[in-house]
């Protein structure tokens, strides 16, 4: 770069100038040198952004001065650029940032979540929804879903829904696995771009089998109960309608049919009760009063009461007590309500002429009680020991021995596990019959 | 209410496993007329049915050892009790569809808590009918 250059006074200069230049920057500044005179030495350093005269000022200062202008408006338009690219390169950056959590979000989800575009290609798949469908959701990024999916009921409802164009829709499907088939909520929702084209699909599954059982258990209670609430009423009214016919010709029958109602309502409030106990346990309601309580007495006091409905079947009841300290803290209407609920159950389901025996021990070394009720009755299948606590569960094979809620046991589980701090435990042999039993810590002996 | 003496005399077998519901219509159609026999499973009132031959049949549904409805299946697999109608006391009327109850020829449902003279009624009812038919 040279040439003459005017001054602002007028005056001619030599001018002589050297763009400085680097590989990687391109230019970074200019050497320049002018002489009418004076000799005057510049380099103007783009990066330290600062000039630096070497020197003595000559006349051509204003020559100086106009290059300068020029090579500031090249900074300037340089450092404007150089900012738009690290504005876009931060953007770019937060873009792949926000892209990253957002799939980090889906792939967090525990339901199954699948999108993909209007050709059905898959372009994210989380990794629920790969163990779902058996595939490596990584590898199947871009493949379309009926190439990785095999389960035809799914692939067909994402179509569907793409090609009616359904802005939201819900499915309920069923899916085999291994372990048995498992329901799932299938919400589709489709993805419109600006012109309101469809441009993708996504779904979430959300598995709903225990809903689903619980839902099926919900019913089967109502079911249930209805008809327990259903049998003590239809005697209720149909006797109270033969007294008020006068089909009770003489004073015996009419004083039977009192009766009958009477212990007709009396049953009828304890399945409401029973209803209600586990309701206000389970919602830590129920009004607990404790105080020392003797398992003895307990014992005998239920057995007493039992004996007459066994004596129906013509089942014996034996009641067994060590005569040691077996005092616990507990509310005694509650702990005689477990026990009476075993020895019912017992009698229940023992066949006529079988035995019931209920008795008791002190493990000392542990500071427990513990309270044995051991049937000669139909006993409980293996696969169903387990579940017998459970509230609303009936053992299928027993359903035609007896009639039940599936309230009781699961009461005697909410007394003493809940209320008392004990356990409850079952051991049972299908056809020779079942162990229920208790355990509740020993209470602390009185000091005389 | 339409006098039908014929009726009186009638077999009639109640099944239940509530001993008082059986008691109850026991008593409401003995005292109408009505030869009264009772079982209180499905599987007992299957073996009487096939031995008395009942002019009629009313029976719980959800029993032990044998449901009303398997003892129904039963009966109408069986020439000599086919043709034996059913009246079906139920707390559960819902459980059974129509499909079944037609398939099983079952003439009424009625629902427990329910009423004795509404019972007595159809059993009059269904009687009526068998004796047109035939």
């Amino acid at each position: 770069m040279g040439g003459a250059v005017s001054s602002c006074a007028g005056m001619v200069c030599a001018f002589a100038g050297v763009p400085i230049f680097t590989a990687a920057a391109g230019i970074i500044g200019i050497a320049a040198a002018v002489t009418a005179g004076y000799a005057y030495t510049c380099i103007w350093n783009k990066v330290e952004k600062v000039s630096v005269k070497l020197g003595v000022p000559c006349g051509a200062g204003g020559a100086l001065a106009s290059i300068e202008n020029v090579i500031e408006r090249e900074k300037v338009q340089v450092d404007k650029l150089r900012s738009e690219v690290d504005q876009l390169n931060i953007q770019i950056m937060l873009s792949q940032r926000q892209r990253r959590n957002t799939e980090e979000i889906i792939y967090s989800i525990r339901d199954a979540v699948i999108v993909i575009d209007e050709g059905e290609q898959i372009l994210l798949a989380n990794d629920t929804l790969g163990e779902l469908f058996d595939f490596d959701p990584q590898a199947g990024k871009g493949k379309t879903v009926g190439q990785v999916i095999k389960c035809p009921e799914f692939t067909n409802i994402l179509r569907q829904s793409k090609d009616s164009k359904t802005r939201h829709s819900k499915h309920d499907i069923t899916i085999s696995k291994p372990d048995g088939a498992r329901i799932f909520s299938c919400i589709i929702s489709c993805i419109y771009d600006e012109k309101h084209n469809i441009c993708g699909v996504v779904s979430v599954l959300h598995d709903v089998t225990r809903e689903k059982e619980i839902s099926q258990m919900k019913n089967e209670f109502v079911s249930h109960v209805s008809h327990e609430l259903k049998t003590p009423l239809a005697s209720i009214t149909a006797y109270a309608e033969m007294l008020a016919d006068g089909e009770a010709s003489d004073e015996a029958t009419r004083t039977e049919f009192y009766s009958i109602i009477q212990s007709q309502a009396q049953r009828l409030n304890r399945l409401i009760e029973d209803i209600l106990n586990i309701s206000r346990i389970e919602s830590g309601l129920v009004k607990i009063s404790k105080e020392p309580v003797s398992i003895t007495l307990v014992i005998r006091d239920s057995a007493e009461m039992i004996k007459s409905y066994a004596a129906e079947k013509n089942i014996t009841v034996h009641a067994q007590t060590p005569i040691v300290f077996d005092q616990v803290m507990a509310d005694k209407d509650m702990i005689s309500q477990v026990v009476i609920n075993l020895l019912s159950n017992a009698v229940k389901y023992t066949p006529a002429g079988g035995q019931v025996s209920i008795s008791s021990e002190v493990n000392e070394m542990d500071n427990i009680v513990r309270v044995l009720v051991t049937d000669t009755g139909v006993g409980i299948p293996v696969d169903e020991v387990e579940r017998v606590f459970d509230k609303f569960y009936r053992v299928k094979a027993n359903n035609k021995v007896a009639k039940g809620t599936g309230l009781g046991l699961n009461l005697v589980k909410q007394i003493v596990e809940k209320v008392h701090d004990g356990r409850v435990f079952v051991s049972s042999k299908q056809g020779q019959g079942s162990t229920f039993g208790f355990e509740l810590p020993l209470g602390v002996r009185q000091s005389s | 209410m339409i006098e039908r003496p014929f009726m009186t005399g009638k077999k009639v077998l109640v099944v239940d496993d509530e001993i008082h519901i059986v008691h109850v219509v026991a008593i409401k159609l003995r005292n109408n007329g009505y030869e009264v026999l009772t079982a209180e499973n499905g599987c007992e009132g299957y073996k009487i049915a096939c031995q008395e031959k009942p002019d009629i049949i009313v029976t719980d549904f959800q029993m032990p050892a044998m449901t009303g409805l398997e003892m129904i299946e039963a009966l109408r697999k069986n020439n000599e009790t086919a043709v034996i109608p059913v009246i079906m006391l139920t707390a559960r009327g819902f459980a059974i569809e129509d499909k079944q109850k037609e398939s099983l020829r079952i003439s009424d449902c009625l629902s427990k808590p329910f009423s004795p003279k509404e019972l007595l009624r159809t059993v009059e009812d269904v009687l009526h009918e068998a004796v047109v038919m035939q």
